[in-house]
């Protein structure tokens, strides 16, 4: 569903895509490349096609455009079905990003952009004005629409067959391995720009790629597929996750699919532990009465705004009233919003048992712990190794 | 003074030996040096300057119209050749074989069907550039990226679209390449065209028969040589004028 403002701006809705019973036969193989496939993608999500090579996704993303053309079976966009549609002006309302990108390097940037714009007829200054538009959405800077393709790099060059493919505005887009051929560092930029882009645009979209963790980061729903474009699993990134169909689709998801569900979670998604909070001056019975009992069995130290501090150990107890300088520091401090995983990563890296979460304003919200996330993981072994070896807090 | 050297054979040459008395007479004549084995003669060149020009213009009027003559053909079936595959190999063969056939050869074997003169000088010219300038038309398109011609196809090109903006604007560097070999070979190849009666600068080259003066050839191989050199750096200024994104990437 477009969100109010993009259809403000003149948006056209995101339509659903749908297979029916989709094949494709190439001459002279025994098995079809695609063989009767059926599939819905609704309007407005991420549908990522994800499988071994080989495995007939790409060539099932490219039926849509016909740019393989069905043997058999249907494609429909919207309800109207491709066949029925000129091929090149099908395709110039339907976004296409590709690996290798593929910008024209004889066209400047904003040529470049503007290229499905100028085939649809638009005059000269609606095509500027769009390509400046969607060069800001891409976060491209100005300067570059005089620029030519072989004076960017390859992330900016991806970029702009982004804005490229979004020029016309297209209900649908194919993006195939968009960001396989980008270095680590940018590929992962460039996957947050697109979410974020993506949850203003709500196109459909189809995403072809053979990287279970970009299918997870970026699907609202995974294919996948099998050799001969069967889908073994159409799931929620979750529910792939927790519940793969078969043995296909568990090897392919990996033994680490327990560490890859952490990625989809927020610290404020699992329900976390109360420490015993102890304020600066506060009689140390009064903390060690909360003690007894507590989930975390070490008291937290916070400010007047129930700000952490840090932990209170045995020698701070000893003493008449708390002191304001705690015996062991915080150690991480995790923030509601931090993805499970990060978290994970912070806790180990501070060679750390617990972690205050923090909300919005600094304030206490809970505790984290290695038990929680291994507790998360259900893996039973691992809990009680983590119990015997749990010691005070750093 | 003595003539000795390549020239000594020359019947003008030879002349010198008849007698000194007719050797001076001769040698303060209007042609002063050209009993010489001297490689240039400035006197001669001044006065006979002038004879050059009508040659030149038919020499550079022949490379014109063989060049664009061939060019229109060669381009038209790289065209051809580029949609439909199984066409490269025999128009390969095809104009291979025009390119080998010798020059005078040529001349002669079109004498039956269009005559001595301009049109059978400008027929063999314009054979004779089509297999350059096929060949690296048909290289320029086939150096296209895939992926460009892919983006192309699903941004909703269509196939003439995608020929005409994107695979022969990025095919124009080969295709001026070719066309500058196909003209400065053309050039040279042009001053035969003397032998068929076409003119040319060839006719500076060949005067009078076997006779041969090394002043006028001097003078116009150094016209032709400027002219294929003009040719050359119109050309590449032509390609520089249609290719702006290629300086850019590089700079």
């Amino acid at each position: 569903m477009p969100s109010p403002e993009v259809t403000s701006q003149g948006s056209s809705d995101a339509s659903a895509v749908r297979y029916e019973r989709a094949t494709k036969r190439y001459e002279g193989s025994a098995e079809p490349a695609v063989d009767e496939l059926d599939l819905e993608v609704a309007a407005g999500e991420v549908c990522v096609l994800v499988g071994p090579s080989g495995c007939g996704k790409t060539t099932a993303m490219r039926l849509v455009n016909r740019t393989v053309e069905l043997s058999a079976g249907d494609v429909k966009i919207g309800g109207s079905s491709v066949r029925e549609r000129d091929p090149a002006r099908l395709r110039r309302e339907i976004g296409y990003v590709i690996q290798q990108i593929g910008l024209f390097p004889h066209r400047t940037i904003a040529e470049n952009v503007g290229t499905v714009p100028r085939l649809l007829g638009w005059g000269r200054e609606r095509i500027d004005a769009r390509s400046e538009e969607l060069l800001e959405l891409v976060g491209l800077e100005p300067e570059l629409a005089g620029r030519y393709p072989a004076q960017l790099s390859g992330g900016q060059q991806q970029r702009v067959g982004v804005a490229r493919a979004l020029a016309a505005d297209p209900p649908v887009m194919l993006m195939d391995e968009p960001f396989g051929a980008i270095d680590p560092i940018n590929r992962e930029r460039l996957q947050n720009e697109f979410l974020r882009l993506q949850a203003e645009i709500r196109k459909t979209v189809l995403f072809v790629t053979h990287d279970i963790d970009e299918a997870i980061k970026m699907g609202d729903r995974i294919a996948v597929m099998r050799r001969g474009g069967r889908v073994a699993q159409y799931a929620t990134p979750a529910e792939l996750l927790m519940d793969p169909a078969d043995e296909f689709v568990e090897d392919f998801v990996g033994a680490d699919r327990a560490l890859k569900r952490l990625a989809l979670m927020r610290v404020a998604d699992i329900d976390l532990w109360e420490a015993p909070l102890a304020f600066v001056g506060q009689a140390t019975a009064e903390v060690r009465a909360k003690l007894a009992g507590a989930e975390v069995p070490y008291p937290l130290l916070v400010d007047s705004e129930r700000r952490p501090l840090g932990w209170l150990s045995e020698r701070d107890l000893a003493a008449e009233t708390v002191p304001a300088r705690p015996d062991s520091p915080l150690g991480p401090l995790l923030d509601r919003d931090d993805v499970m995983r990060d978290a994970l990563a912070d806790l180990l890296q501070g060679e750390a048992q617990y972690a205050a979460v923090a909300d919005r304003e600094g304030r206490i919200a809970g505790v984290l712990s290695i038990e929680i996330i291994s507790e998360f993981l259900g893996s039973p072994a691992a809990k009680a190794e983590e119990r015997g070896a749990a010691e005070r807090p750093r | 003074m003595s003539v000795a050297g390549p020239l000594a054979s020359l019947p003008l040459a030879a002349a010198g030996e008849v007698g000194e008395g007719f050797f001076k007479e001769r040698s303060s004549d209007t042609l002063p040096c050209q009993a010489t084995d001297k490689l240039f003669c400035f006197d001669w060149a001044k006065e006979n300057i002038g004879s050059f020009g009508t040659p030149t213009l038919q020499h550079l009027e022949l490379v014109a119209i063989s060049v664009a003559a061939g060019f229109a053909i060669a381009f038209a079936l790289a065209l051809l050749a580029h949609r439909r595959r199984w066409l490269q190999p025999p128009l390969l063969a095809a104009t291979g074989v025009l390119y080998t056939v010798p020059s005078i050869a040529f001349f002669f074997l079109l004498l039956p069907i269009t005559g001595l003169g301009r049109d059978s000088v400008i027929i063999a010219l314009s054979a004779y550039t089509l297999q350059i300038i096929y060949r690296n038309t048909l290289a320029g398109l086939a150096n296209v990226p895939d992926s460009v011609r892919d983006a192309a196809r699903g941004m909703g090109l269509t196939e003439r679209q995608i020929l005409w903006r994107v695979e022969l604007p990025l095919a124009t560097p080969e295709i001026v390449a070719g066309l500058r070999i196909a003209t400065v070979s053309t050039v040279a190849i042009a001053t035969l065209a003397v032998l068929a009666s076409g003119g040319g600068l060839g006719v500076k080259f060949y005067t009078g028969g076997n006779l041969t003066f090394l002043t006028s050839i001097v003078i116009a191989g150094a016209i032709a040589i400027a002219m294929a050199l003009a040719f050359d750096v119109v050309l590449l200024g032509i390609q520089r004028l249609l290719t702006p994104w290629r300086r850019a990437a590089s700079g």
